[in-house]
């Protein structure tokens, strides 16, 4: 599903250039659940940012779905992100102007889907992180919890091939980051791969394989042993 | 996306923010209202100058001596020049007459009136239209008689004889110390004009034949002036060159410039450039109030996406591609010049007929400038939106995803 190779990213500030990636060598299969750790500056963001398709490296190969797409120009890129990959943020990113229904139909829109079926695939998505009854509500009529779901929903709506989560629990108290990451686990078990960024161990622990950056490079990565499971009665669904 | 989603997206953007959308439309409105009221009384003005014109008669022309050069009496105009004229160009003139005009004195019932005497022929009503309330025009016998027969028009009569049926009643009307009774056999009517209305009351004007107000005051043998009304859909200029070189034919003075001809073509034509011009330099300074409206408008636009350096993150994370962003700000900017416009031409308009009311003429509002202005808001929009739109397209989605 994603294969990496030699891949590296040097940010060019002024004169000096700061190299966020050093030859990294990574990859994930489908249906995986992996973490990516590691403390502020260690490269995890920028891992991130080029795995998800919102950043370019500067050299190296990137293969996701059996196209490389290092080189794609950022429409291309765009497209990629639209149709391939669901992104989750800590600060969550919902548009505050618009409902959370419109707020998950927002992909399917540049997807260029008809009205009516983003409608129904929209409700399918909340219903699926129990929020269908709070489709009309405005992000700023919504607690974290349920924000970082309608989050979970518009990713989830193009079918994309990859989750991709950016400390998707860091906004929020324990009770609604475990809910979170019990929604992660069931999407798991139902077969999405879901890349997750945290800093938090505990977080990462609720994963099934857990990757270390230090430095730009990957200094660690292991299957998780005594993986948290969180069953579905208990994230209170 | 397509263009709908763009203009939903776009309408939520603008009612978010009423107040501020409607400050901006407002330079909007009043660039676009002042270029349609300006443009449209300028048309207005044109129309009105163009309906007088016709009125007047648009073929009307003044043949006469050049005043500028000097001539002896063999380069006067005679009475076989009107021959001429008439038998040379009988396809082209529809009627001429020496110059006769003047001024008297009408006796009332117990006082003097001035008036104006103007000397015409069977065909004279073709130089100045009038419409004939009771009685008859001139005729062929009035003039070869110089016959002391007279029209004068309603109000004249109703001023004099305190009533309209006055045909066969005599008028008594001093001219050059001499006392001659006109027989009236007709009574006109001045047809309504914008410029008299707006000028204000006209003397009182009689038509005589010109032979019988020759007889009166001795003179015929010479003419400084010819009045004459030419057919429609002739080449006005070309006429008017070959028969100022059949009168110097004539008169043996070849290419010596002692003749001239204006024609009310002529004259409207020069009227028309100034109005033209007049309309275009006032057009241009309010179109600079559109020009201002519209770094309005961009300046509200680069507001509008700073404000949303993050939502376009977030579009772009999920998938919008450099061309949704673009199409998402442009319509923006183009929906609220657009509204501007629409209501802009409602306020130019309304501006318009109320100044042309007031000042007295009709109004003529013609669907080409509301167009125009319409076009030229959207283009404003177009124009003044493409720049931050552009902007806003280019973000790099993680930068403007960390934009606080």
């Amino acid at each position: 599903m994603i294969k990496i190779e030699n891949l590296s990213k040097t940010y060019n500030a002024g004169s000096i250039s700061v190299i966020a990636l050093n030859n990294i060598n990574l990859s994930v299969k489908e249906r995986e659940f992996v973490s990516i750790m590691g403390p502020s500056g260690s490269g995890k963001s920028t891992l991130m940012n080029i795995l998800g398709c919102l950043d370019k490296p500067t050299t190296g190969v990137y293969e996701l779905d059996g196209e490389c797409v290092q080189d794609m120009k950022d429409d291309e890129l765009a497209v990629i992100r639209n149709k391939k990959i669901g992104f989750i943020f800590q600060s969550f990113n919902l548009i505050p102007r618009i409902n959370a229904l419109k707020n998950v139909e927002l992909p399917m829109i540049y997807a260029g889907i008809p009205a009516k079926e983003r409608r129904v695939r929209a409700i399918r998505a909340l219903q699926k992180v129990g929020l269908e009854d709070r489709m009309d509500h405005n992000p700023n009529e919504l607690s974290g919890g349920q924000k970082q779901r309608v989050a979970i929903a518009r990713s989830l709506v193009n079918n994309p091939s990859l989750i991709f989560a950016d400390e998707p629990t860091g906004n929020l108290d324990t009770k609604s980051g475990n809910e979170i990451m019990g929604i992660f686990q069931r999407l798991n078990e139902e077969g999405a791969t879901i890349i997750m960024v945290t800093h938090e161990r505990d977080i990462a622990m609720h994963t099934k394989r857990m990757i270390v950056c230090r430095d730009g490079e990957i200094i660690e990565d292991k299957l998780v042993e005594n993986q948290i499971i969180i069953n579905s009665e208990e994230g209170s669904l | 996306m397509n263009i709908l989603e763009s203009i939903l997206v776009a309408l939520a953007a603008i009612f978010s923010n009423k107040l501020r959308s409607l400050l901006t439309m407002l330079g909007i409105i009043i660039g676009i209202s002042s270029v349609i009221t300006v443009v449209t009384l300028g048309e207005s003005s044109q129309k009105a100058i163009d309906m007088e014109f016709e009125q007047f008669g648009a073929g009307r022309a003044y043949f006469s001596m050049n005043w500028r050069e000097d001539y002896s009496t063999k380069d006067l105009l005679t009475p076989d020049d009107i021959d001429a004229l008439k038998r040379s160009f009988a396809e082209e003139i529809e009627a001429i007459v020496p110059y006769v005009h003047e001024r008297g004195k009408a006796k009332s019932k117990n006082d003097w009136l001035d008036v104006s005497l103007t000397g015409g022929d069977e065909n004279y009503i073709k130089i100045e239209k009038v419409d004939m309330v009771s009685g008859r025009y001139l005729t062929v016998e009035d003039v070869k008689g110089k016959r002391a027969v007279s029209i004068i028009d309603k109000e004249m009569a109703l001023e004099i004889f305190g009533r309209t049926n006055v045909v066969g009643d005599s008028l008594d009307i001093e001219i050059w110390g001499s006392q001659v009774s006109f027989i009236i056999i007709g009574v006109y009517e001045k047809p309504k004009s914008t410029l008299q209305a707006m000028g204000g009351q006209t003397l009182g004007n009689i038509f005589v034949p010109y032979t019988s107000l020759e007889k009166i005051t001795g003179s015929g043998d010479y003419y400084w002036d010819f009045e004459l009304t030419l057919a429609k859909g002739i080449d006005t200029d070309n006429v008017t060159q070959k028969m100022i070189r059949l009168i110097e034919r004539r008169h043996g003075n070849e290419g010596q410039n002692k003749y001239l001809m204006q024609t009310a073509e002529g004259e409207l034509e020069v009227i028309n450039n100034v109005t033209g011009i007049i309309t275009l330099v006032i057009g241009a300074i309010a179109a600079i109030s559109l020009l201002v409206g519209g770094i309005g408008v961009m300046n509200i636009m680069f507001v509008s996406v700073t404000e949303r350096t993050r939502e376009i993150g977030i579009r772009k994370a999920i998938g919008a591609k450099r061309r949704d962003i673009l199409m998402q700000f442009l319509v923006e900017s183009v929906i609220v010049s657009g509204i501007g416009g629409i209501i802009g031409t409602i306020i130019g308009v309304g501006l318009a007929f109320i100044v042309s009311s007031l000042i007295k003429i009709p109004t003529g509002v013609s669907i080409g400038t509301i167009a125009i202005a319409w076009v030229f808001s959207a283009g404003v929009g177009i124009f003044f939106g493409i720049y931050p739109a552009n902007r806003a397209s280019k973000l790099d989605p993680i930068d403007a995803l960390r934009y606080e």
